[in-house]
C-alpha cells in the first residue's frame, strides 16, 4: 500500500506540475490585453505598467520566472488588485471550501440514503416523484433560482441575510455568534446550489445500488432469507460505494469554481468569482493562481477518490 | 496667486438642510455602503480603482480638494485640506503652509516631509506610472522647514494647482519611508493604512467587507456619522438587494431605468441623481482598419457619418435607458465637465435629413434587399462592444435597429473586456460603442481627440481642433470658450455619435441628514452626514 500511495501520490504531483504549466501557456495566448483594467491611460503609462507585471516579456521569460516564484510560494502580483495572488487566494478560498463543503456533504449524504431507499422501491411513485423533482432542479439555472429563494425568504420576510457571508456589524471576535451569523448566510447560497446539483450523484448512486440489487449475490442472499434491510445495505449499497467515491473525486473541482454563479449572485467571497474576473480582465498572475488551485482541487480530488477506493476495496489496483 | 473662473453651476448636492451641519459633540450611526469592489488597497499611489479611491479619500487627506463647481482651472475654488493657505512665488511656482493642527492617526503631526515622501514615490513612473504621468509637469517638490512645502513646474499653465493638490493624496513618511516601495502594498501599512482623514481604518475582511471609524476632534471637524461599513459585492442584483433586504443604506451606478425601477414604492429610500465624468459615444474609425493610411471605405465620408447621427434620436434612447439620469452632449463632453456645452439641440434626430444626406452621395437600394449600396458596396459595418456592460449591450441593440431602418446593416459584436481593448488599441473595428470616464481637468480632451492623442483609436484628425485645445490649455482664463469652440467643432465634424453624458443615480436611506455627494469623489463628504434623531436603526445604536 505505500509504494502504491507513494507512486500515486507522484504521478499526481507530476500531472499537477505539468496542468500548471500548460494552464499558463494556454492563458497567455488567449486574445485580450492583459492591461485592459488600464486602458484608459495614455500608451506610455501602459508600457511602464506592463513592465511593472512583466507582462511585456518573451513568454518563456515569463515562465521561468513563475516557475521560479511557484517554487517559492510566490504566484506574482494581480495586476487588478494589486496585492500578491497567494495572498487573494488565501483570503478567499476558506468562503468557497465552507459552501463547497456543505453542499458536497449535503449532496453525497443524500445521495447515499435517499438513493439508496428509492433503489430499493424502483419504479414505485416515490421513486418516479423523486426523479421528477430531481430533473426539476436540475434544470433550474442557479443565479435564477437564487433570486428566486431570495425574493421571499430575505427581501420579503427577512427571514435571512440576502448576501454575503457574515453580517459587517457583528463585533470582531464574536464567537458562538459570529458562528451562527456564518450558517445564516450560508443557508440560501447552499440551498440554491444544493437544489441544482443534488439530481447527478442521488441518481448516480440510485442507477448504481438498483443494478447492484439486480445481481446473482442479491439474489442469493434473499434465497437465503436474509432480511430486506441487510441485503440492501450490505448486499446492494455498500458495493456501490466505489462509484460514488469516484464521483467525490470529480465533485471537489466543481465545489471550488462550480459555485461562480451562486457566488455572484449571494455576494459569496469565493474563488469562483476571482477566477472568473481574474480571466475576464485578462489578470494573468491571479488566473494562472486560481487556474493552478483548480487544478490541484481537480487532481488531488482524484487522488483521495482512488485512495479511499482502495482502502474501501483492496482489489483495487493502481 | 492667480484667479480661477467659476465655470460651471454648483455640483455638491446638498439635500437636507441647506446651511452647514453644526459641529456634532459625539459621533453616532452606522453607514453600510454598498459597492460593485472590494477596497483592497486604498493607499495614495496604489490605488487600482472606485472603491479603492472612495476609501483613500476617506483615510487620506489632500492638500486641497476640489470645491462645488468642479473648476480645475486656478485655485479659488479649491478647499484647503493639509494646506491652510497657499501662495504663488512666479508662475511656475506654489508655496503651501501646512495646518499646524493637521495629525495622522497615530498622533504624529502630518509635515512638510511627508508631502516630499509622497510626490518623490508619486513622480516615480517604475512605482506609479499612472500618477508620473498626472505629475509630467511638476519639475521639484521640496520642503522649507517643518510645514512650508514648495512646488515647482516645468512650464506655466492653468491646472497647475490642480495637479499640486489633487492628483495625489498625502502618505505619511514617518510609517512609510522604511518600506521598500516595491512591498509597500504587501506591507502591514497597506493592511492597516494609517491617514489623515476624518476617518480611520479599523478593520477589513478581503473580498467582503471594510469598516472605518469617526477621528473624534478631527482638525477639519469631528465626522457626525461614527462608523462606515464598505461592503462589497461584484454582481449588480446582489447590490440592490443588499439595500432592499435593509443591509445597505447607500449604492451607486444606479443609471439604467431598470435599476431605478426596483426601488420604486420603496419610501426608506431616496434615489439621487448627480452629474458624472462619463460619457459614451459610438465612435466612427475614420480610417481603413485594412489599411490605417487610408481612409474608412463607408465612415471616411463625413456626410456618410453625419447622416448616421442624424438617424438617431439619441433624445429618446436616452430616455428609454436612463429615465431621467442622462443627457445628450455636445461633443465627447461630461455631465461634470465644467467646459461642457450644455445638452445637443439636435438630440432627437433627422432621419428625412439623414436619408437625403446618403442619397445625395450615392446610397441606395438598387438591389432591393434593404440595404442601400453604391458602386456594388453595401452600407453595411460592424459595431463593437464589451458585452459585460449593460447599458452599452441594450444601446447597441436599440442603435442597430435605428440604422436598420435607414437602411445600414450592422452586425454587433459583443466582445470580452480585455479582446475588446485589443481590438481598439488595434484600430480593428468599424464602429466602437465607447465609455470614458473624463478627467476633471478638460486639457485631457486632447488625448482623444487632437491628431496626435494618445488614446484617439478612431483616427479623427481636425489642425483647427488641435489649435483651439492647445490654446485653451493655455488660456489665462481657463479657457472654456475656446473648449466649447473645440467640441463644437467635433460634433459637427461627426468622428462619434455622441449619445449619452450619463449622471450617477444613487440611493440612500432616508433616515439620513445634511447628505452631500461629490461627483469626483462620491463619498467624500460623508463627515457631515449625520442621522436624523428618532430615525435611528438597530446598527445606529450599536454602533462601538
Amino acid at each position: 500500500m505505500a509504494g502504491w500511495l507513494a507512486r500515486r501520490t507522484a504521478h499526481a504531483a507530476v500531472t499537477w506540475a505539468g496542468a500548471v504549466v500548460a494552464l499558463f501557456l494556454l492563458l497567455r495566448l488567449l486574445p485580450g490585453d492583459p492591461l485592459a483594467s488600464a486602458a484608459d491611460l495614455p500608451p506610455e503609462t501602459r508600457l511602464a505598467l506592463a513592465h511593472l507585471y512583466g507582462v511585456d516579456q518573451p513568454l518563456l521569460t515569463q515562465l521561468g520566472h513563475f516557475t521560479a516564484g511557484l517554487l517559492h510560494g510566490d504566484l506574482g502580483t494581480s495586476v487588478l488588485y494589486g496585492r500578491p495572488v497567494v495572498e487573494l487566494l488565501a483570503a478567499h478560498l476558506p468562503a468557497t471550501l465552507l459552501l463547497g463543503l456543505a453542499v458536497l456533504l449535503t449532496d453525497f449524504g443524500l445521495a447515499w440514503w435517499l438513493g439508496n431507499r428509492l433503489a430499493a422501491r424502483a419504479g414505485s411513485r416515490a421513486d418516479r416523484w423523486a426523479n421528477r423533482a430531481l430533473l426539476a432542479g436540475h434544470a433550474l439555472p442557479p443565479y435564477w433560482l437564487g433570486l428566486l429563494l431570495i425574493w421571499p425568504l430575505a427581501l420579503t420576510w427577512g427571514l435571512l441575510p440576502a448576501a454575503g457571508l457574515a453580517d459587517p456589524l457583528l463585533p470582531a471576535g464574536a464567537g458562538a455568534t459570529r458562528a451562527l451569523d456564518v450558517a445564516r448566510h450560508l443557508v440560501l447560497p447552499w440551498l440554491t446550489l444544493t437544489l441544482t446539483t443534488l439530481a447527478v450523484p442521488l441518481r448516480h448512486h440510485r442507477e448504481a445500488v438498483y443494478e447492484t440489487l439486480a445481481s446473482d449475490w442479491v439474489r442469493a442472499a434473499r434465497a437465503r432469507g436474509v432480511p430486506e434491510g441487510e441485503v440492501l445495505a450490505r448486499h446492494g449499497a455498500r458495493p456501490s460505494l466505489g462509484p460514488l467515491l469516484a464521483l467525490v473525486g470529480a465533485w471537489l473541482p466543481m465545489a471550488l469554481t462550480g459555485s461562480l454563479l451562486v457566488e455572484g449572485v449571494f455576494a459569496w467571497p469565493g474563488i469562483g468569482w476571482l477566477m472568473a474576473e481574474s480571466v475576464g480582465g485578462r489578470d494573468l498572475p491571479l488566473a494562472t493562481g486560481c487556474a493552478a488551485l483548480g487544478a490541484l482541487a481537480a487532481i488531488g480530488g482524484m487522488w483521495l477518490a482512488d485512495v479511499l477506493h482502495r482502502l474501501l476495496d483492496p482489489r483495487v489496483a493502481a | 496667486m492667480r484667479q480661477s473662473r467659476r465655470l460651471v453651476p454648483a455640483l455638491a448636492l446638498l439635500l437636507c438642510g441647506a446651511l452647514p451641519r453644526p459641529l456634532a459633540a459625539q459621533a453616532h450611526g452606522t453607514i453600510v455602503i454598498v459597492s460593485g469592489q472590494y477596497p483592497g488597497l486604498p493607499i495614495p499611489t496604489l490605488t487600482r480603482g472606485l472603491a479603492d479611491n472612495d476609501i483613500q479619500d476617506l483615510l487620506f487627506l489632500r492638500l486641497a480638494r476640489l470645491g462645488p463647481t468642479l473648476t480645475t482651472s486656478g485655485d479659488r475654488d479649491f478647499i484647503p485640506q493639509l494646506a491652510r493657505r497657499w501662495t504663488r512665488r512666479d508662475d511656475r511656482t506654489l508655496v503651501f503652509e501646512l495646518d499646524p493642527r493637521a495629525r495622522w492617526h497615530d498622533g504624529v503631526p502630518v509635515t512638510a516631509r511627508d508631502v516630499v515622501f509622497t510626490f518623490t514615490r508619486a513622480r516615480d513612473p517604475a512605482l506609479a506610472p499612472a500618477h508620473a504621468t498626472a505629475l509630467r509637469w511638476i519639475s521639484d517638490v521640496r520642503a522649507e522647514g517643518e510645514r512650508t512645502v514648495v512646488i515647482s513646474f516645468a512650464k506655466a499653465y492653468p491646472t497647475q494647482f490642480f495637479d499640486a493638490t489633487w492628483q495625489v493624496p498625502i502618505l505619511p513618511a514617518h510609517l512609510c519611508d522604511t518600506i521598500p516601495p516595491a512591498q509597500l502594498a504587501t506591507s502591514a501599512f497597506a493592511r492597516a493604512p494609517v491617514g489623515s482623514g476624518p476617518y480611520r481604518y479599523v478593520r477589513g475582511e478581503p473580498g467582503q467587507y471594510v469598516e472605518l471609524a469617526a477621528v473624534p476632534g478631527h482638525f477639519l471637524g469631528a465626522p457626525a456619522l461614527e462608523r462606515v461599513i464598505y461592503r462589497a459585492a461584484a454582481d449588480g442584483e446582489a447590490r440592490i438587494n443588499f439595500l432592499l433586504s435593509g443591509e445597505g443604506d447607500g449604492l451607486e451606478q444606479l443609471s439604467l431605468k431598470s435599476q431605478q425601477d426596483r426601488f420604486a414604492g420603496r419610501a426608506d429610500f431616496r434615489l439621487v441623481t448627480l452629474p458624472t465624468f462619463q460619457v459614451l459615444y459610438a465612435l466612427f474609425n475614420t480610417r481603413d482598419p485594412a489599411d490605417p493610411a487610408a481612409p474608412h471605405p463607408v465612415l471616411g465620408d463625413v456626410e456618410v457619418r453625419r447622416a448616421l447621427v442624424e438617424a438617431l434620436d439619441r433624445a429618446t434612447l436616452a430616455r428609454a435607458l436612463f429615465g431621467d439620469a442622462a443627457t445628450v452632449p455636445i461633443g465627447p463632453a461630461s455631465q461634470s465637465l465644467w467646459v461642457q456645452a450644455g445638452p445637443d439641440p439636435a438630440a432627437a434626430g433627422d432621419t428625412a435629413r439623414a436619408r437625403a444626406r446618403l442619397a445625395a452621395r450615392g446610397w441606395a437600394d438598387h438591389d432591393g434587399d434593404g440595404v442601400l449600396d453604391q458602386g456594388g458596396r453595401p452600407l453595411a459595418f460592424t459595431l463593437i462592444y464589451p458585452g459585460t456592460s449593460p447599458p452599452r449591450r441594450l444601446a447597441a441593440q436599440l442603435i442597430q435597429a435605428r440604422w436598420r431602418a435607414l437602411g445600414v446593416r450592422v452586425e454587433l459584436e459583443p466582445l470580452e473586456f480585455p479582446a475588446y481593448i485589443d481590438r481598439r488599441n488595434r484600430h480593428a473595428f468599424d464602429v466602437d460603442l465607447t465609455g470614458v470616464g473624463q478627467d476633471p481637468n478638460p486639457a485631457g480632451l486632447a488625448q482623444g481627440w487632437s491628431c496626435g492623442g494618445g488614446t484617439n483609436v478612431g483616427g479623427f484628425c481636425d489642425p483647427g481642433v488641435d489649435s483651439l485645445l492647445v490654446r485653451a490649455e493655455t488660456a489665462p482664463d481657463g479657457g472654456r470658450a475656446l473648449y466649447q469652440q473645440a467640441l463644437r467643432r467635433i460634433a459637427d465634424d461627426a468622428p462619434a455619435a455622441f449619445l449619452f453624458a450619463p449622471a450617477n443615480v444613487v440611493a440612500v436611506h432616508r433616515r439620513f441628514a445634511h447628505v452631500t455627494l461629490r461627483p469626483e469623489s462620491l463619498w467624500i463628504g460623508l463627515a457631515e452626514w449625520s442621522v436624523t434623531p428618532g430615525r435611528e436603526l438597530p446598527r445606529d445604536r450599536a454602533a462601538p
